[in-house]
């Protein structure tokens, strides 16, 4: 911390003029901002790791559970009257998973604006939405890998509790693969609907609240209190009909039950409704961020 | 060059900035001077598209900052040296900003260098002291080894070297022939470092001058005296173009004289002095005479002109200093968009 450091010289050296195209930003550069930004963060990598540790614990206790239950146990012991099985231990994982994955989708933004750290990202990049799209981008894409290699990990630990009985998973089924691939999807797309969250709402706190009570307790309580108004809001609920492609096929009979749904928008349309939930949350923060003071 | 065209910013029914005009001119260190929420940090983040104005335009180079397309290359700005993740180190803050404008590493440890940060570099910013994090702050201005560098309270928690070290710095860079804007609340600093002042008081353009006009006008030489004759004594200096303010009775500050005249006069005539001492007014002084209503005015408002109700009526408060003004305000106000 000397003042000998400064050398006038250093400041212009080789440096392109100020309107090259060298130094324009593009998105491309904003894209590499925004994944050394996430990269350099402690809160990333614990919340990656915590996605991963809950979601690979969980089928493992699950994965535990279903080879010390005789098959007709297993049938009993599930919620929903639907079997437990190798096939459902996904969907049961994506649960305590979900729970890192929307903290990493809310800080990657709340975590700019309660440090500041927003008002340089936007002196960078003026037009903000660059900024705006590459870090939801950025979120998705990380938490669409990490998800997979949690479900990877998922699937040979539970391979390695459950092929000595033969009850390990079938991965040349079709429908095994798909919500395999969808609890990886659907980690990821939850991660981007918290994200949009916290773009609106930009508090910590306040975004990690709005996406917890959602999750935790409006969605639950709207699933288990019997007011007949309800089964309109049910089949809508962002992570309810998300969660649904992560659910094996004797699951998902239970969403044709129309005392319970009112409609039913089939197993991708549930999932479609997360994606459309994502997206709207996204467009209005894109105009809020556009307009708002930073 | 920075120009700013009646610029205005209200939050809610408090107006920060009030339809102020002004250029900043490349070549030379413009200092923005003012007290504690004067409208400096305002001003200063709209200039660079952080706020909204509610009235009135800013441009740089002729340009609005959004419209930039390189804009760390064209300004580089130290609005705050907090905003920055606490929880990402120096080095990987300035990586993330240079790779938005395909910026090397090389560059980034140029910077590091050159504001003092190798041996915290790697370290997370949350433990950053004030100074350093000021340095971090102008290593990211630097980036882009921009024309124009706007630096918001830059010596804030810097140590006295360091204070040296800000006041080279942009003496150099506005030698190159660079814009440099910078923001501070310490008259004192602003004498030493900038050559053009721009005085804000509540919002409003107290002063536009050179620096050395400010400071003369601050520095004038006065002389007090006391004396039970003191009436028969300025009747006497009045021919040799003294003025005379009266502070009490039979007390007295005069200028336009020197002591050693005052007092020969007095001996002359027969005068009695009970005092006689050559004053010279402070910077400090200067400034807060400046300003003073403008403070003033916030600390002692009755409740119906507070601060949230600022109309019409409470601008005498912040009513530029005509002589100062005419100094550069006008010429601001009125050539600033004709380039």
């Amino acid at each position: 911390m000397s003042t000998a450091t400064l050398s006038p010289a250093a400041v212009d050296r080789g440096r392109p003029g100020p309107s090259s195209p060298a130094t324009r930003v593009t998105f491309a550069r904003v894209l590499r901002a925004e994944r050394i930004k996430l990269w350099s963060l402690r809160s990333t990598w614990w919340t990656l790791g915590l996605t991963v540790v809950a979601f690979v614990g969980m089928v493992a206790g699950m994965s535990a559970l279903v080879r010390s239950l005789a098959p007709e146990e297993a049938a009993e012991a599930a919620a929903g009257g639907a079997p437990l099985s190798a096939e459902a231990v996904y969907s049961i994982a994506v649960q305590p998973a979900s729970l890192a994955a929307v903290v990493l989708g809310v800080l990657v933004i709340t975590g700019e604006y309660s440090t500041g750290m927003i008002r340089s990202t936007f002196a960078a990049v003026p037009r903000r939405l660059p900024a705006l799209w590459a870090k939801a981008i950025v979120v998705f894409a990380v938490m669409l890998l990490t998800a997979a290699l949690a479900v990877a990990i998922g699937v040979a630990v539970s391979w390695l509790i459950l092929d000595g009985r033969g009850l390990a998973l079938d991965l040349s089924e079709g429908d095994n693969l798909r919500l395999l691939g969808g609890s990886a999807l659907y980690l990821a797309t939850l991660a981007l609907f918290a994200f949009a969250v916290g773009a609106l709402v930009r508090h910590s706190a306040g975004a990690l609240a709005t996406v917890f009570g959602l999750l935790l307790v409006v969605e639950n309580v709207v699933a288990a209190v019997p007011w007949e108004p309800l089964r309109w809001v049910r089949p809508f609920l962002p992570a309810s009909a998300g969660s649904r492609v992560t659910l094996p096929e004797e699951w998902q009979g239970m969403f044709a039950n129309e005392q319970m749904y009112a409609v039913d928008p089939g197993l991708w349309g549930s999932y479609a409704i997360l994606v459309a939930w994502a997206a709207v949350l996204l467009a209005i923060a894109a105009v809020l961020v556009r307009r708002r003071d930073a | 060059m920075i120009e700013a065209q009646g610029l205005t910013k209200r939050y809610g029914a408090k107006t920060a900035v009030d339809d102020i005009s002004f250029t900043v001119r490349p070549g030379q260190v413009t200092g923005f001077l003012g007290p504690n929420g004067a409208g400096k940090s305002t001003t200063m983040r709209m200039i660079v598209g952080l706020d909204r104005p509610s009235a009135g335009t800013v441009t740089l180079d002729g340009r609005p900052y959004a419209a930039l397309r390189s804009p760390l290359t064209e300004v580089g700005a130290l609005l705050d040296a907090k905003a920055v993740h606490t929880g990402r180190s120096a080095r990987q803050h300035l990586r993330a900003m240079a790779a938005t404008h395909g910026i090397g590493r090389k560059r980034v440890d140029e910077v590091i260098d050159m504001t003092g940060l190798q041996t915290v570099a790697g370290k997370r910013v949350g433990g950053f002291s004030l100074g350093m994090g000021q340095r971090l702050g102008i290593a990211a201005a630097l980036l882009g080894d921009p024309r124009t560098l706007i630096l918001d309270e830059p010596v804030n928690g810097l140590d006295p070297e360091g204070v040296l070290w800000v006041r080279n710095l942009v003496r150099y860079l506005a030698a190159e022939g660079r814009t440099v804007f910078l923001s501070s609340h310490l008259m004192s600093e602003m004498a030493q470092t900038a050559d053009h002042l721009l005085v804000i008081g509540r919002g409003r353009i107290l002063a536009d001058a050179p620096v050395s006009q400010v400071v003369a006008a601050a520095t004038s030489q006065t002389v007090r005296v006391r004396s039970p004759q003191v009436s028969t004594l300025v009747e006497l200096l009045a021919p040799h173009g003294a003025g005379a303010t009266v502070v009490e009775p039979g007390l007295v500050d005069l200028t336009g004289v020197t002591a050693a005249e005052v007092g020969e006069a007095a001996a002359s005539a027969g005068v009695v002095l009970h005092e006689l001492s050559p004053r010279s007014g402070s910077l400090e002084e200067a400034y807060m005479s400046l300003t003073q209503e403008a403070v003033e005015y916030v600390t002692h408002g009755t409740p119906d002109a507070a601060p949230g109700t600022l109309t019409d009526d409470a601008r005498p408060a912040g009513t530029p200093d005509p002589a100062l003004v005419a100094a550069g305000g006008r010429h601001a106000t009125h050539d600033g968009g004709t380039r």
